[in-house]
């Protein structure tokens, strides 16, 4: 579904990507495991479109066509969405209205219950949300959106203990489960913790470092790994 | 049950579509309903026994107290136009609307103000006396026909809420594009009074100044909001002024402004005169072209110990940010910017009519695609 190649990314004239290949097969899980700053996030960003990131080589293919020239908006139709790691405010736009735009009416009722987020129908946008609740909230969009390639940066940290379980099964299921025309769909989530794993069950997992991705393998094995030998390549 | 009628002429329909868009429903949904078109009083009805309205020279003639009521809360000669519109007022013209002690009354009291000459010229006051513990909803609104687009409206209104009088009102203007529009506002809220009222001032036209001065006494309660729109030719100035005049006062007033290319200047000041009160000015301005301009300047004018008065004051474009955030959903762009715009402005929230609420966002289409 999602194949990188040789992807270099910079911000102004600081490289943060550097020659990126990542493979993501439809109906696939994959874990980004990796330090502060080591360019998850920007990752993320560079597959959506987001600025400030600058390709300055390799390409980005969705479904086998290069989408690296595309705009945001024409990336999101063709079924890619991002749960945010730190999203804006939105005053005065509530979930309620952002949900009737997005045609997502129906369903928000529902799905909002999963994850206990009912009482904030009304609320605007991530306005005074605290940090569990963004994540909650950015869970929800993203599962209102109905992506195919679903992106999701930390969805769990700040996340209560209470509230983590409904986040990981609600990731699992939206990765899981085909979108509403019965497409596959595949996942890519940034986690620190590893807590999203005990949900999850991941296929494979990528460690980025220095804005490089230093290995992939195993999700359990390399995330025990990394709690022992840190972000390193396993011997 | 019709307590008092003045029906001089049926309105028309194409009066009633006009006021429709600017909040008004059939006199039998309304508690009291008064309609001023040009220089005649047509409609002045209640279904209530707790409201009476009358053309205000009527109540001068009626009741005594009527006469200290009108310039009670501003002296004639205050400024050129106040003194224009007192000097014409040989058979002032406006409505007295009186809401009686401890009523509390269901259904809205609609008041409506046509202009429907071209080139007319168009002076008013109205007075309002919400009595002693009595709870009401008003509804007003200013419009002209489309065939109107220049003319000049000086209005003057004095509002006096006794104590612990309750009122939540809803302003919606639409005036011509050409008009120049003069308003004038006072109100007085005395022990315990609270009001919550909401202003949209949306339609363009060439020079608008809304000048109001509230005073406030012991453990009143006022919250205003305003939502303030310029396209390309508008200009809106608007002053207020708020004293905080007895302890434990309370009030919060809040514009959002949004220009296409118009001008707005917003100067709220807030003044302290007494302990134990508190006090919030909000001034947000949007713009969402390059020309044009938004000025908000608020004052802070504390003269007792123990005021707390505080304001924030915003201006600026859309966060590209929401933007880019909205459009990584799948929206596109002018729906992403709609939606950030109407949030903007609350329109949302609150008192506004869903009719109204449709016009504000095909009026900020208009004005954005410059079809204005
Ligand atoms: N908008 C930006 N401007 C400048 N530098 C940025 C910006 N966004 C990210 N960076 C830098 O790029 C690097 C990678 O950041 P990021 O992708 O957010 O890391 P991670 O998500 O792995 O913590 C960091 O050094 C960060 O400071
Ligand atoms: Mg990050």
């Amino acid at each position: 579904m999602l194949e990188i190649r040789n992807l270099t990314v910079a911000i102004d004239d600081v490289e943060v990507l550097a020659d990126i290949d990542l493979t993501l097969p439809e109906g696939e899980l994959h874990v980004l495991l990796g330090p502060n700053g080591s360019g998850k996030s920007s990752l993320l960003a560079t597959i959506l479109g987001l600025p400030p990131y600058r390709i300055v080589a390799g390409e980005i293919l969705f479904d086998g066509a290069p989408i690296q020239s595309l705009p945001l908006e024409a990336r999101a139709r063709l079924g890619i969405g991002l749960a945010y790691q730190r999203p804006p405010s939105l005053e005065g736009v509530t979930l309620r209205s952002f949900a009737a735009a997005i045609g997502a009416e129906d369903r928000l009722e529902t799905e909002a219950a999963a994850l206990d987020l009912t009482a904030f129908l009304g609320r605007d946008m991530n306005v005074g949300f605290s940090g569990g609740e963004i994540k909650r909230w950015e869970v929800l969009k993203l599962v209102l959106q109905d992506p195919r390639l679903l992106l999701f940066d930390e969805p769990e940290s700040g996340v209560d203990l209470e509230h983590v379980i409904a986040v990981g099964e609600a990731i699992a299921h939206a990765v899981r489960s085909p979108d509403r025309e019965g497409r596959t769909c595949s996942g890519l989530v940034i986690t620190h913790t590893g807590l999203i794993l005990n949900h999850v069950k991941a296929d494979r997992a990528h460690i980025m470092k220095d804005g490089r991705i230093l290995h992939s393998g195993d999700p359990q094995a390399l995330f025990a790994h990394i709690q022992t030998d840190g972000y390193s390549v396993p011997a | 049950m019709t307590i008092r009628t003045q029906d001089k002429a049926q309105l028309s329909n194409e009066e009633r579509d006009i006021l429709h868009d600017v909040g008004f429903d059939d006199p039998s949904a309304r508690a009291a309903t008064s309609v001023l078109a040009d220089r005649e009083m047509r409609m002045a009805l209640s279904n209530d026994l707790g409201v009476e309205i009358l053309p205000l020279s009527e109540a001068l003639r009626t009741y005594d107290f009527v006469q200290d009521l009108m310039f009670g809360l501003v002296s004639p000669d205050e400024n050129e136009h106040i003194a224009m519109v007192a000097e014409h007022m040989h058979d002032p013209l406006g409505h007295f609307v009186w809401v009686k002690p401890g009523a509390k009354v269901r259904l809205p009291v609609q008041c409506f103000t046509l202009l429907e000459t071209p080139q007319g010229r168009q002076f008013t006051h109205d007075v309002t006396l919400i009595d002693e513990g009595a709870e009401v909803e008003m509804i007003s609104g200013a419009a002209v026909p489309g065939s109107v687009h220049k003319g000049r409206h000086i209005s003057i209104s004095e509002s006096y809420m006794r104590k612990g009088a309750s009122c939540s009102s809803v302003t919606i203007e639409h005036w011509g594009a050409a008009m120049d529009v003069y308003s004038y506002g006072y109100a007085h809220l005395e022990e315990g009074a609270r009001r919550r009222s909401t202003a949209i001032m949306m339609a363009p036209l060439a020079h608008h100044l809304s000048r109001s001065h509230t005073i406030l006494a012991a453990d009143t309660n006022a919250v205003s909001q305003a939502i303030v729109f310029a396209p390309e030719g508008t200009e809106r100035v608007i002053e207020t002024e708020t004293h905080l005049a007895g302890e434990g006062a309370r009030s919060e007033d809040v514009a959002r402004m949004v220009s296409v290319g118009g001008r707005i200047v917003n100067s709220a000041m807030l003044v302290g005169d007494a302990a134990g009160t508190n006090g919030f000015l909000g001034c947000d301005g949007l713009k969402l072209s390059d020309t044009g301009e938004i000025m908000a300047v608020p004052s802070l004018r504390a003269r007792a110990e123990g005021a707390m008065l505080s304001h924030e004051a915003s201006v600026g474009m859309i966060d590209s940010d929401k933007l880019d955030y909205l459009m990584a959903t799948g929206l596109d762009e002018d729906t992403a910017r709609n939606l950030i715009v109407t949030g903007f402005l609350r329109l949302d929230h609150g008192a506004i009519p869903a009719g109204v609420r449709m016009r504000v966002v095909e009026m900020i289409d208009q004005a954005k695609s410059g079809g204005m």
